[in-house]
């Protein structure tokens, strides 16, 4: 463990629970709700997960004309109840990865549970309202949130790390929880607010936040704006939310051009 | 694993054994998953023919990345890996262990057994062929070769040491390296079945390699080569002295064989490939038909040109699967 997780400093924490989110996710959910709580918290990183047992450091990605490099951070602040972890998911050794994650979370910050953060993509429109579902690993947790308008997912197929990481912390009796609010599907390449301010949500009743909204209600205030200029531009595009917003799907071809034409609008800088 | 099963836990070993199990000096045969699944169809094979019962596994995690999860009613019910499990069954003529694994231990995006994982998992699986002290350790998997598809595949025998080459060269269907047209007695054993016989060796175990038979055209294919694997279980079955019926796997040869007929009638007729291509790729698999031992001269760049064509033709119907699916 020393080798793979540097601590700088024990941070103060008394019965806390951690919040997982990981850098690439859709509709930038997860860097969203990091960033959201972490400035709410006024977070600072006490610990990091060392990148080259898990990371490829051949060459460094460059993404919108920046260099990026993969990060791994703890962060705790002004809440004694609250940590939080961010990172880029890691491309292989995820097994070592996230026991790296649970022992810093086990014995440095003795969390009582955590909470990840994933956004599912689904075939709905923009203006409807988002769904939080979430899967736990003890369903004593479960029972305990009972009441927090969470719906409970039932899926089968390949495993997201988030359930990798409850998986692991079962076999070491910590409850945790995977949220995983509905993305628009056609946001999923920008961004989907209403999708963030569902999770922001559940976090600030949970834990008594008292989050400040207003900046991400403005950001779901312009997105609506803009979406409804590009109705009346585009009658297909109408069409296609319309469909939606009756409850009616879309064929694969109608839903690549209804994303491709929503996130070429939407990233069209503003004239 | 399932059920109520008792279980003695090495956790420094990461492996799992469900019983305490006593075996008179057993011999030890792996398999995993290669070129057109020879190896693992034929381990697995036998592991039914003798009704072999279920010893232990490798813990997967440190191997493998979980491959499907079960989520019900919003609670996380299973996280299922690629199995890796030892079998043991007491035969007339002597015990036998088999260890049958569903992915070779590969680092990125390699399929073969690679790196430090992979001498981790071969180091897991002598541990475990050590503690009920094992003999010999037989390997199995696809040599790939000129070779025609009608033919009977031979098997290639690697023995990691001399003492077994004059037994080797007893067996029935079976060359040595030495005994393959301009081998030398050299070449190379990827994976796991290759890694295997060498960490026998440092460890002063005995262990064989035998490799079924495969057309090189094959290689890349979607389908099992049962063909193959019949050969690998024949010699298998004469060294360990025990009768299994090989009925079932030749009638699933012989529907591969079909399928292999039509896929190459769809492949000679190819418009895609350009007719001068088409012709050499025809000509250069249909001679192997006739001449056993011998295919005649064809150099790695034609076999290369060849293969490029084949490749994108099963390429473009998987790619039809996958859209019907």
């Amino acid at each position: 463990m020393k080798e793979l997780v540097n601590v700088r400093s024990q941070p103060e924490l008394e019965n806390a629970s951690l919040v997982v989110g990981w850098q690439e996710d859709a509709g930038k959910l997860g860097p969203k709700v990091i960033d959201y709580l972490n400035k709410h918290i006024r977070g600072s990183t006490f610990c990091e997960i060392e990148p080259v047992t898990f990371f490829h450091l051949g060459a460094v990605v460059v993404d919108n004309d920046i260099a990026q490099f993969p990060v791994s951070k703890f962060y705790a602040g002004t809440r004694k109840d609250l940590v939080i972890f961010e990172s880029t998911e890691p491309p292989h050794e995820r097994y070592r990865f996230l026991n790296s994650v649970l022992d810093v979370a086990e014995h440095y910050c003795r969390i009582k549970e955590f909470y990840t953060v994933s956004g599912t993509i689904a075939p709905i429109a923009h203006t409807s309202p988002r769904r939080l579902l979430a899967v736990f690993n003890q369903p004593e947790f479960q029972k305990r949130l009972r009441g927090y308008e969470l719906e409970d997912m039932t899926w089968e197929g390949p495993p997201a790390i988030n359930s990798f990481l409850l998986w692991l912390a079962h076999k070491r009796g910590i409850s945790g929880v995977s949220l995983w609010p509905e993305v628009a599907f056609y946001l999923a390449a920008t961004q989907d607010p209403r999708a963030t301010k569902v999770v922001l949500s559940f976090f600030d009743r949970k834990f008594e936040l008292s989050l400040d909204f207003t900046g991400l209600d403005s950001e779901i205030k312009g997105q609506n704006e803009k979406l409804a200029l590009l109705r009346r531009e585009d009658p297909e595009i109408d069409k296609y939310i319309r469909t939606l917003e009756i409850g009616i799907s879309l064929n694969e071809e109608e839903q690549l051009r209804l994303a491709q034409r929503v996130a070429e609008f939407l990233e069209k800088p503003p004239t | 694993m399932t059920g109520n099963q008792s279980l003695i836990r090495d956790e420094r070993m990461g492996i799992k054994l469900y019983k305490d199990t006593k075996l008179d000096r057993p011999d030890l045969v792996c398999g995993w998953p290669g070129i057109g699944k020879i190896g693992i169809m034929a381990i697995d094979y036998l592991r039914r023919a003798i009704a072999a019962e279920e010893l232990g596994e490798i813990e997967p995690w440190d191997f493998f990345e979980p491959r499907k999860v079960t989520i019900r009613d919003g609670l996380l019910k299973d996280l299922e890996f690629p199995t890796n499990k030892f079998y043991y069954q007491r035969l007339r003529k002597r015990d036998l262990l088999l260890f049958i694994g569903e992915e070779q231990p590969a680092e990125g995006a390699r399929f073969y057994a690679t790196g430090e994982k992979a001498y981790g998992m071969a180091n897991l699986v002598l541990d475990i062929a050590e503690k009920f002290g094992c003999q010999r350790v037989y390997t199995s998997g696809a040599a790939v070769t000129q070779t025609h598809h009608t033919l009977k595949p031979k098997v290639w025998a690697v023995p990691n040491s001399e003492d077994l080459v004059d037994e080797v060269r007893d067996y029935e269907n079976t060359v040595l390296m030495s005994e393959i047209e301009g081998r030398r007695g050299q070449g190379a054993i990827t994976g796991l079945n290759g890694l295997l016989l060498g960490v026998a060796k440092k460890r002063g175990i005995k262990a064989l390699c035998l490799m079924g038979e495969i057309p090189y055209y094959l290689h890349g294919s979607p389908w099992p080569y049962p063909k193959a694997s019949i050969s690998v279980l024949e010699v298998l079955a004469s060294t360990l002295g025990i009768d299994i019926d090989l009925i079932p796997l030749e009638e699933m040869a012989r529907k591969i064989d079909e399928s292999i007929e039509q896929f190459l009638g769809s492949l000679y007729e190819a418009e895609a490939i350009p007719s001068p291509i088409r012709n050499q790729i025809k000509e250069s698999i249909e001679k192997m038909k006739h001449v056993r031992e011998s295919p005649g001269p064809i150099t790695d760049e034609d076999q290369k040109r060849i293969m490029e064509h084949i490749d994108e033709f099963f390429k473009r119907g998987k790619k039809g699967d996958e859209r019907a699916g």
